[in-house]
């Protein structure tokens, strides 16, 4: 059964890669901004307001008029940057966070129908490159995209920028270990790096997701994954009461829209992982699309739910956590899970 | 005058014999609560208030006289009650609109409601309907307000002598019977008053036919009178006075400037209205409703100011009149010392004429006595050459309250015949002479006061020469008894009676004739008797000499005639300076008769005009604008004050750049005035300005007299046939009208024109030319109703029409009238 | 009084509840131990529940805290000291202010000024009123010592305006007649104290 599903398919064309390419570029950068509304509204919510509500109904033209302000805005490089880096790091963070989402499989699969000019019958992919090493792409993508804010908090000539700067490189260089370690776990299960294969192993209902064999390498995964996006409790890098803004400070307009993209683009690849490699991906029959969308739904919702309730960590807490507690854990998991796949 | 002593609250004061318990409390500043008692007046007794308990017995303060060793207690529990029912009385029906009330603040009936601590009501009555009125074009009566304690009447008839108001019946409700038993008496006697009286003219009209002094509305102790200008307009405690002198009459007035902004978007301070110590002076109309004359809106105009220091170097001449300062006056005369001006001023040329023959006469540097002394004191005054009404507001009130309060008696002698004067007391005795026979007048005076021993034979035999004796058969009542017998009806019987009757029998009697009375336009044969009732118990007499002697042919004359009355009788001499300031003039500058050559005027005509009207080519401050001292009728130098915001040049300012021996400010001019005049060198801001509790005038300080004795003046016969005869014409201002000044105010509604009595206007008709022997002048003429006679009056208070020019030396002309 | 007794002395009845905050865990494994009773404690969800709770509090029970400020506004003490009003009288819709004079008087920073006049009707009518809002300390004087109950604290505290003219004159501070039925007594500063009556002592009226 999991190889005729892949078996069946017809052949992918670069016009469906690029489509696809397409489509998640678009989908994905108006869920970004979306997001910020559902974060927005979400926050508000969890503290009895009612957030934006005056651009349309309920507020939901807010996203348009905060992008139109975002490109309207006067685009600032500050005197003494490298304007070039500076220039370039939002970029970086945006891109990777694209890239690495094309490791990932975000619709299912469809053909556009036959009667429409010029792409009739066109087969457009659920990932755009399936790499059979899919999980290692997306994790080493979103590890290139430290650069992002490394290089921005660095090219800013601003002190708060260098201090966001030197957490980005602590904080992501640490948390990847964490990442990598607890996701090598699941990886030893299912014996592929492949998404679609994580996907196929689930199939079979909600007994047979990753997460009830590997409760502590999801827990780790998603401390992790919260770090690796900067979000409460570990959004040290930016975090407005110590730096400012750190390494976002001297940026504005769309320059930090980028960095913002990036960062919730980040959140979707990250709760996609989370919801393929545990809770089954769409592997559910028929509903496959459904489900998955609201498993991204969940972790998405749940980012947001963290940051309303739990306030963040100090810099020294967050390496204590990393170094003494996760990665200890997760070495010992995955020496747990050698052992009982070994027996 | 002898001292008593009295104890008030076991307080030992020493008061002058005859002094009201009130007044005596007063000077010594021990409060008895009052109302309706004013101090220069006689006691009303409506408010009933100043009861107090002299040796035991309860006495009214305002008419009870103190008596040596008299022990006065203030407040006993019984008085005490007797004047809280009186208060609250008075509150009864008072309607409670304090809060847009004028006097709200400053209202007696708040404060005595107060200070007698009523805090309940225990009398009631039906109000009746109190309608408001406007008595004149100044005078405002809320009778709603009133609590009829007939102050104004007696002001109006004891100070002013106009008696235009009177109570009148209310029409209120009678009080219930009930009350008589139960309230305490004196609070019922004085409620059964007021509820029957309201106030009214009293000539029966609606309106008040007076002189618009405006002292009713001053002294009334609530809102009920209030000038019709005022009502309204401000609360009186946003009002900050300012103390200044009335620039108008020569009488220098004390008086209040009261100013505050103008309007919310004029926050420049303007005069809202003038008050004064009433107790202690009393205004006439121009002093207090003749105040916003100031020049508004002058910024230093620097050109114009470059023109005038030109003009100054060019002129000749400097035409000024009387509204100046003393300071302004020796800044004038110093520029005719430094740079040969001459000093033109025909207002006070004449006065200082005669105030030279007169020292001259009788060795005193000014007349013997002021207003002030004669209401104290005089019981007989006498006055000459002045038309009380119209010149000398001040002579007039104390003319006045000699024949009210001294139980007086006055002779008045002038060309035209005032209705108001005879009406001041029944001892009063008018004499309308020809103009030009003013010299008779003061031989009678002569004959009537002086003492014979002391007069030069001539002049004694030149009286005695029109002296005439008659027989006269004159019809005489004898009471005489005629016996009848007259027979009872019922019983038959008669009986011899005795009666009185009345039989007129013939008697010839040898009557002396004074021809000077016949000459004066008297009645010889009947005016021995009437001197002789006049002069019964009379004690102190004074005479008031007006601008007509200053500008008669003979005033020379006149003037020893003056000095040989004081020297050869007991009468006291008071003389008033034509306007405003002249006396200060007369002594301080030297003035020249004529004009000559480019002439700059200060509020005159001129070729190069400085004034404080702001029509001249340069603009000067108004006197109330500027800092300065005058010289009243009282020979006291008096500071005034600024009130009204000045940004243009003074004349100190032209000075200084015309001379160096400036100074930089106009009051740093006081000190220099001349010492050899009688002028004392204090700086202007130590001149005290006020009068203390007794009535003392205590403001700026009085000229040095001096009195060297000179001999008798030899007097020349007058000549009979000098009197003028034909139409003639009088220059003399209305009453309230004394300069472009107060013309310039909008509370002064009088018109320039010809006044004529009521006869006269309407053969005149409504506008004529009169023409003079060297010139004429196209009036109105207006209708004077207090007026008798052919004689008119044509006003000088415009400078623009130049009257002055036209009388020439004189105040009485002989002119021909032309219809218009 | 001692330092010590200074610092013990009573200053209030307030009853404070000090936090027991422990001792911070020196060793490693003490704060491992730490971390271990945080994490299985359940104290994060507890966060994690509140946080719920009032969300869903607000969307379906109502309770949401937001006022949308310029379309609702919130009731205001009837005692706040906002821009003036000046009230007219009920019956005849005439304006209360008889130009007494008082709250110009009693203003302590000089910012009430009116212009009175005697009007036809041989009353005392006030001309023209002006508060000088820049100067105004809004301390209620004027209100408390009306007699009239004529000028009060409105409601109105939204004072910005493109001039403060805009508030300040006669006509802006009355109660449009239009909306005289919709006039508001005020109850605060100045008002009428509600035993009023006890406090008159009653007078005698013949009629």
């Amino acid at each position: 059964m999991e190889t005729t599903l892949v078996q069946n398919l017809p052949e992918v064309t670069a016009a469906g890669v690029i489509i696809k390419a397409i489509l998640i570029l678009a989908v994905i950068a108006a869920i970004a901004g979306f997001g910020t509304f559902i974060e927005r509204k979400v926050l508000a919510f969890m503290q009895r307001r009612l957030g934006p509500m005056h651009v349309g109904p309920y507020g939901l033209l807010q996203l348009v008029a905060d992008g139109i302000k975002l490109f309207t805005k006067e685009d600032i490089v500050p005197q003494n940057a490298n304007s070039l880096i500076f220039k370039i790091a939002p970029s970086i963070t945006a891109a990777t966070a694209f890239i690495a989402l094309a490791a990932v499989p975000v619709f299912p699969d469809f053909t556009i129908p036959e009667w429409v000019p010029l792409l009739g019958g066109v087969f457009v992919p659920s990932i755009a490159a399936d790499l059979n090493i899919g999980i290692l792409f997306v994790l080493g993508m979103m590890a290139a995209g430290l650069y992002g804010p490394l290089l921005a908090g660095m090219a800013q000539a601003n002190k708060w920028g260098i201090i966001g700067a030197a957490r980005t490189a602590i904080q992501f260089l640490s948390y990847e270990v964490v990442t990598g370690l607890s996701i090598l776990a699941p990886i030893m299960l299912v014996g592929s790096l492949s998404f679609v294969d994580f996907n196929n192993a689930q199939a079979g209902g909600i007994s047979h997701w990753l997460i009830w064999q590997q409760p502590v390498a999801f827990v780790l995964f998603l401390i992790a994954g919260f770090a690796e996006t900067n979000r409460t409790p570990f959004d040290l890098l930016e975090h407005e009461a110590e730096v400012v803004s750190g390494y976002a400070t001297e940026y504005s307009g769309m320059r930090w829209g980028m960095f913002f993209i990036g960062e919730y683009a980040n959140m979707i690849t990250i709760s996609i992982i989370a919801a393929v490699v545990f809770l089954g991906g769409y592997s559910e029959v028929g509903i496959g699309w459904l489900t998955i969308i609201l498993k991204v739904g969940f972790f998405f919702f749940l980012m947001l739910w963290v940051r309303a309730a739990w306030p963040h960590v100090r810099p020294d807490q967050l390496m204590w956590l990393c170094w003494k507690v996760l990665m200890p854990i997760a070495v010992i998991n995955i020496v747990i899970t050698g052992i009982v796949m070994m027996v | 005058m002898s001292t008593v002593n009295i104890k008030i609250d076991g307080r030992e004061v020493a008061v002058k014999e005859g002094e009201y318990i009130l007044n005596a409390a007063r000077a010594n500043d021990i409060f008895i609560p009052a109302i309706c008692y004013l101090t220069r007046c006689s006691p009303t007794l409506a408010c009933r208030l100043c009861l107090v308990e002299a040796d035991g017995k309860q006495v009214y303060a305002c008419n009870a006289k103190v008596k040596e060793g008299m022990e006065i207690t203030v407040d006993t529990p019984n008085i005490l009650e007797e004047r809280r029912a009186i208060m609250e009385v008075y509150d009864v029906n008072h309607p409670l609109q304090c809060g847009v009330c004028d006097k709200s603040g400053e209202c007696e009936l708040q404060n005595y409601t107060l200070e007698l601590g009523v805090d309940s009501q225990s009398y009631m009555i039906p109000d009746t309907k109190r309608e408001v009125k406007n008595w004149s074009s100044v005078l405002h009566y809320d009778a709603g307000l009133c609590i009829v304690c007939e102050r104004c009447t007696t002001v109006c008839k004891d100070m002013i002598g106009d008696a235009a108001l009177t109570t009148v019946k209310r029409g209120g409700e009678a009080l219930d019977k009930g009350f008589k038993e139960t309230m305490p008496k004196d609070a019922y006697a004085m409620w059964n008053k007021l509820q029957k009286s309201v106030i009214a003219p009293s000539n029966g009209t609606e309106y008040t036919n007076c002189s618009d002094c405006g002292e009713c509305a001053a002294v009334c102790p609530v809102g009920a009178l209030v000038s019709r200008d005022f009502q309204y307009k401000s609360n009186a405690w946003d009002l900050k006075r300012i103390p200044a002198v009335s620039a108008h009459s020569s009488d220098g007035f004390q008086i209040y400037y009261e100013v505050k902004p103008a309007s919310i978007e004029n926050r420049n301070e303007k005069i809202f209205r003038v008050t004064n110590e009433w107790n202690y002076v009393s205004l006439d109309g121009a002093a207090r409703f003749a105040y916003d004359f100031e020049n508004t809106d002058v910024t230093k105009d620097e050109a114009a100011f470059a023109k005038a220091l030109e003009a100054f170097k060019n002129a000749q001449t400097v035409r000024f009149n009387s509204v100046i300062t003393n300071e302004e006056a020796l800044m004038l005369q110093t520029l005719k010392e430094k740079r040969g001006l001459k000093l033109y001023n025909p207002e006070v040329r004449a006065f200082q004429k005669f105030l030279g023959y007169y020292q001259k006469a009788s060795g005193n540097r000014f007349w013997t006595t002021d207003n002030d002394a004669i209401m104290k004191k005089s019981d007989f005054v006498i006055a000459l050459g002045s038309a009380l009404r119209n010149d000398a507001p001040g002579m007039k009130y104390a003319f006045n309250n000699v024949q009210k309060l001294n139980k007086g008696a006055g002779l008045y002698f002038h060309p035209i015949a005032d209705t108001l004067i005879p009406s001041f007391g029944k001892n009063v005795e008018c004499f309308t002479h020809k103009p030009g026979l003013e010299e008779a007048a003061l031989y009678l005076v002569l004959d009537l006061f002086a003492d014979k021993e002391k007069l030069p034979e001539e002049v004694k035999e030149y009286l005695a020469s029109f002296k005439t004796t008659e027989t006269k058969t004159i019809k005489e009542k004898v009471m005489k008894d005629v016996t009848e017998t007259v027979v009872d009806e019922e019983t038959g019987e008669s009986k011899e009676v005795t009666k009185k009757v009345p039989e007129m029998v013939d008697k010839e009697i040898t009557v002396e004739k004074n021809g000077l009375v016949d000459l004066l336009g008297g009645n010889s044969s009947t005016f021995t008797d009437t001197f002789e009732k006049m002069m019964k118990k009379k004690e102190s007499f004074s005479m008031m000499i007006g601008e007509d002697f200053y500008y008669h042919d003979k005033a020379e004359n006149l003037a020893k005639l003056i000095a040989l009355i004081e020297e050869t009788s007991e009468i006291d001499v008071v003389m008033a300076p034509p306007k405003a300031n002249a006396l200060g003039v007369a002594l301080i500058c030297d003035l020249d008769d004529e004009a000559e050559g480019y002439t700059i005027g200060y509020n005159e005509i001129g070729d190069f005009r400085l004034s404080a009207l702001g029509d001249g080519d340069l603009d000067m401050p108004a006197m109330n604008q500027q800092e300065g001292t005058f010289t009243n009728i009282s020979k006291r130098v008096v500071p005034t004050n600024a009130a009204v915001e000045y940004g243009g040049y003074e004349l100190n300012d032209l000075v200084s750049e015309l001379i160096e021996e400036g100074e930089s400010l106009t009051v740093d001019w006081t000190v220099r005035l001349p010492a050899s005049k009688g002028f004392r060198a204090i700086e202007f801001d130590a001149l005290p300005n006020g009068y203390s509790n007794d009535g003392t005038e205590n403001r700026g300080y009085l000229l040095k007299t001096s009195n060297r004795k000179a001999k008798t003046p030899s007097v020349e016969k007058f000549d009979e046939h000098a009197a003028l005869e034909g139409e003639i014409v009088y220059r003399c201002n209305p009453a309230r009208q004394f300069s472009d000044f107060s013309d310039k105010a909008h509370e002064i509604f009088e018109p320039f024109g010809l006044y004529a009595s009521a006869e006269k206007a309407e053969a005149l008709g409504e506008k004529v030319e009169v023409v003079f022997g060297n010139g004429s002048i196209v009036v109105d003429v207006i209708a004077d109703e207090k007026m008798t006679g052919d004689i008119t009056k044509l006003s000088d208070f415009k400078s623009a029409q130049n009257v002055y020019e036209l009388f020439g030396p004189a105040r009485y002309q002989t002119v021909t009238m032309r219809k218009v | 009084m001692g330092l010590e007794q200074f610092k013990n002395r009573n200053v209030g009845t307030q009853n404070y509840k000090m936090l027991d905050l422990g001792q911070s865990p020196e060793t490693g494994m003490g704060k491992f131990k730490q971390v271990l009773d945080r994490t299985f404690k359940g104290e994060l969800l507890v966060g994690l529940w509140v946080t719920m709770r009032e969300m869903i509090n607000a969307l379906f029970k109502g309770q949401m805290h937001t006022v949308k400020y310029p379309f609702e506004k919130l009731p205001i003490s009837p005692r706040y000291r906002a821009i003036h009003d000046m009230l007219r009288l009920l019956e005849s819709g005439h304006y209360r202010c008889i130009g007494c004079g008082l709250c110009e008087k009693i203003c302590i920073s000089n910012c009430i000024t009116m212009d009175t006049r005697y009007d036809e009707n041989q009353r005392k009518e006030v001309s023209e009123y002006t508060i000088n809002f820049g100067r105004c300390i809004f301390c209620g004087y004027c209100a408390e010592v009306c007699p009239e109950l004529a000028i009060v604290h409105g409601p109105r505290y939204e004072t910005a305006s493109e001039q403060r003219a805009s508030f300040s004159l006669f006509e802006d501070m009355l109660t449009p007649i239009d909306k005289l039925n919709l006039q508001q007594e005020y109850d605060g500063f100045g008002a009428v104290s509600p035993n009023a009556d006890e406090n008159i002592k009653k007078t005698p009226l013949a009629y």
